[in-house]
């Protein structure tokens, strides 16, 4: 009965993003690059050779295994240098901007006619990959058919920028793409939004909405999905920013992929926290540069509870968090860093705050920390583990401080579990 | 990284400063003589954890305190020192270090350390103690609750069968004051009790139900001896009322979503 009232989630501090968040201004950074996602081996085939130019939207690589794939420009300009690791696989692709710049069509004919079209609509722009598919959070496989679809129009942590900023203007093409993507699951398509913000423009009737609370952790994709539809290895579930469905539906109307996504920047080393809107891929020196206060910093493309020190901005991240570096600590005696350093880890006791961090009665909590550090797969599948990606227990691992990180456990657990499902 | 302070060593001084009420009142009451015995078992509990720390590289833990403070409360009176020193290390190896440290044993080891003397020296008293003492232990299960570090269900559930009892005239008021101290400070332990949330309910259940079962079946008992014992049936079956819990959440998800 009063379950939401308890169970919702935990306030976090340094929510510091102002309520301001209209009108962010748009910043095209000189320099942008194409990455993997972090963990990913992607193995490329070059379309454009080193020191070409490209339009902003036009295909640079495709993936090798998969040549339906590509990796689109996120600006018009140069390919300045391309590093790849042995066996083809990429490592960055950066690119100079070029401001008098073309921008490139894709042929929408295709969509028209149906999933299959719109699949490979979806593959040559790029979109596909702003899919993320569980169980294991990838990019979905280029023949997969998703068993449901989760439009996260929410997104609760901390210094988010709300996605119904990035919507505002662009109600069409949101319903556009959202008309599109109705077809295309095996089963239901999901509207996740705010409770208290609902969308407020005509969502398709083949849309289910769902409300989610204001407080992390109700509004991770993991969280909804692990309550709404469980991913299981026969079902994936996958889940997209409504950012990209908007983009998805401009694509379609107009050919021309949007150039910019609505980006946060945050964190206790700047001097004021901003909305931007800026490039797949951008330069986070070059975003963050005048804001940042001066001293020793790190910047991370994420959240600063899932964030990863990052030069360019991941492929999926909207936010960008700046936080500053730690004075070094001071010398320790020898005896208890050796002692720290043998030591076992601490484990995690079970509590009220983690019970919340991982949202409430969603999961048995201390089952399924058990579950990971024993990395007992069975447990952890029927537990609703495999709905789960590192960010949905990022909040856990900040809540615990546990070391090992539970995402890192998390991952370790998924890697293993898609490795004994290959072999089968 | 910026991260938060629900780590083991929080979480355990939490418990320790929850359970100050009842050490002050018991102290107060007590006199030097409490003292004295509090910092015995303080000292041994200590030893432990040290040569523990030195020979496997686990860290300390303030979890060792609270045993200490268990122990020395709830523990049989006139043991001499040999004996307590037996029971404490008995205790605390056998139930806590030898498992990795507090946070991966199974059962409490003060719980273990009082049953172990408990039943094993049957001729020492069980102490007894003043009203207030007892009464002390309401803060300490509030402050408990309100930091998150013990289960507000498996209090509740620990209230139901005594509740009916008192009800229905059932005599077993006297061992009542006790039965909530031990409740503080042994039976609510995060790591030893049920974990999930039906669990905490049966967990607290079960305890409250075996103490007004051994209030009036158990001739001859001392009212510490029944709590403490209806402590350690509770925690040895808090695993399996765990694992019923599971089995029905997971029923129940399946039946939802297949």
């Amino acid at each position: 009965m009063f379950g939401p009232l308890f169970s919702a989630g935990l306030v976090l501090p340094f929510s510091t993003l102002p309520s301001a968040q209209a009108a962010p201004e748009t910043h095209i950074t000189d320099e942008a690059a194409l990455i993997p996602d972090h963990g990913e081996a992607l193995r490329i085939e070059l379309l454009v050779p080193e020191g070409g130019r490209v339009a902003q939207g036009q295909p640079v690589m495709r993936l090798r295994d998969t040549p339906g794939i590509a990796l689109v420009a996120p600006m018009a300009g140069q390919v300045a240098r391309i590093e790849l690791r042995p066996g083809r696989q990429l490592l960055q692709a950066v690119l100079f901007h070029d401001a008098r710049g073309d921008r490139y069509r894709f042929d929408t004919s295709t969509a028209a006619r149906g999933p299959d079209g719109l699949r490979a609509l979806l593959q040559q722009s790029g979109l596909w990959r702003m899919f993320r598919s569980r169980p294991f959070g990838h990019p979905p496989k280029v023949a997969e058919v998703a068993a449901a679809i989760f439009v996260m129009g929410v997104d609760t942590r901390p210094n988010a920028a709300a996605p119904a900023v990035a919507l505002a203007g662009r109600e069409a093409d949101f319903e556009r793409g959202l008309a599109a993507l109705a077809g295309f699951a095996a089963g239901p398509i999901f509207f996740c939004e705010p409770g208290k913000a609902r969308y407020g423009g005509a969502v398709p009737s083949q849309i289910t909405r769902l409300q989610a609370g204001a407080l992390h952790p109700q509004g991770a994709a993991g969280l909804l999905i692990h309550r709404q539809f469980p991913a299981r290895i026969a079902a994936p579930v996958w889940d997209i920013a409504a950012e990209d469905v908007a983009d998805l539906g401009a694509v379609l109307e107009t050919g021309y992929l949007p150039p910019t996504r609505l980006v946060a920047i945050a964190g206790d080393a700047l001097r004021e926290t901003r909305l931007v809107r800026c490039q797949p891929g951008a330069d986070l020196r070059g975003l963050t540069q005048s804001l940042v206060r001066p001293g020793p910093h790190d910047i991370l493309s994420g959240a600063f509870l899932d964030g990863r020190a990052a030069h360019w901005l991941a492929p999926r991240d909207r936010q960008v968090t700046v936080l500053s570096r730690a004075a070094q600590p001071k010398l320790r005696h020898w005896f208890g860093a050796a002692l720290d350093q043998a030591a076992i880890a601490m484990p995690i006791i079970p509590t009220a705050a983690l019970e919340q961090a991982m949202g409430g009665a969603a999961f048995p909590v201390a089952a399924m920390i058990r579950a990971l550090a024993t990395r007992d797969t069975e447990a952890f599948t029927k537990l609703g583990g495999l709905s789960l990606v590192e960010e949905d227990v990022a909040l856990a691992d900040y809540v615990t401080g546990a070391r090992p990180r539970l995402a890192d456990q998390l991952r370790a657990m998924l890697n293993q579990i898609a490795k004994e499902e290959d072999a089968a | 990284m910026k991260r938060g302070l629900w780590d083991r060593e929080m979480v355990a001084l939490l418990l320790l400063l929850a359970m100050l009420p009842m050490v002050f009142a018991w102290l107060w009451f007590g006199g030097l003589d409490a003292l004295g015995r509090l910092v015995f078992t303080l000292v041994i509990s200590g030893i432990w954890h040290l040569v523990f720390m030195l020979a496997r590289a686990q860290p300390p833990s303030f979890a060792g305190a609270i045993t200490a403070v268990g122990v020395a409360m709830l523990a049989p009176q006139d043991l001499s020192l040999l004996q307590l020193i037996l029971g404490i290390s008995f205790g605390s190896v056998f139930a806590e270090l030898v498992f990795g440290g507090w946070g991966r044993n199974v059962l409490n080891p003060a719980t273990v350390t009082i049953a172990f003397l408990g039943f094993g020296f049957p001729t020492a008293a069980w102490p007894d103690f003043v009203a207030p003492v007892g009464w002390a232990a309401l803060p300490a299960l509030a402050m408990g609750v309100v930091f998150g570090v013990m289960s507000l269900r498996l209090i509740l559930g620990a209230m139901v069968a005594p509740g009916v009892a008192l009800a229905f005239g059932v005599p077993v008021a006297a061992a009542l004051p006790v039965a909530a101290l031990v409740l503080a400070l042994l039976v609510t332990d995060p790591v030893a009790s049920a974990s999930t949330r039906l669990g905490g309910w049966l967990n607290g259940g079960l305890y409250g139900a075996l103490v007004v079962l051994f209030a009036t079946g158990w001739q001859g008992a001392a009212t510490a001896q029944i709590a403490v014992s209806a402590a350690l049936w509770a925690s040895l079956a808090a695993p399996l009322l765990d694992e019923a819990a599971l089995a029905l959440w997971t029923e129940r998800r399946r039946r939802r979503h297949g």
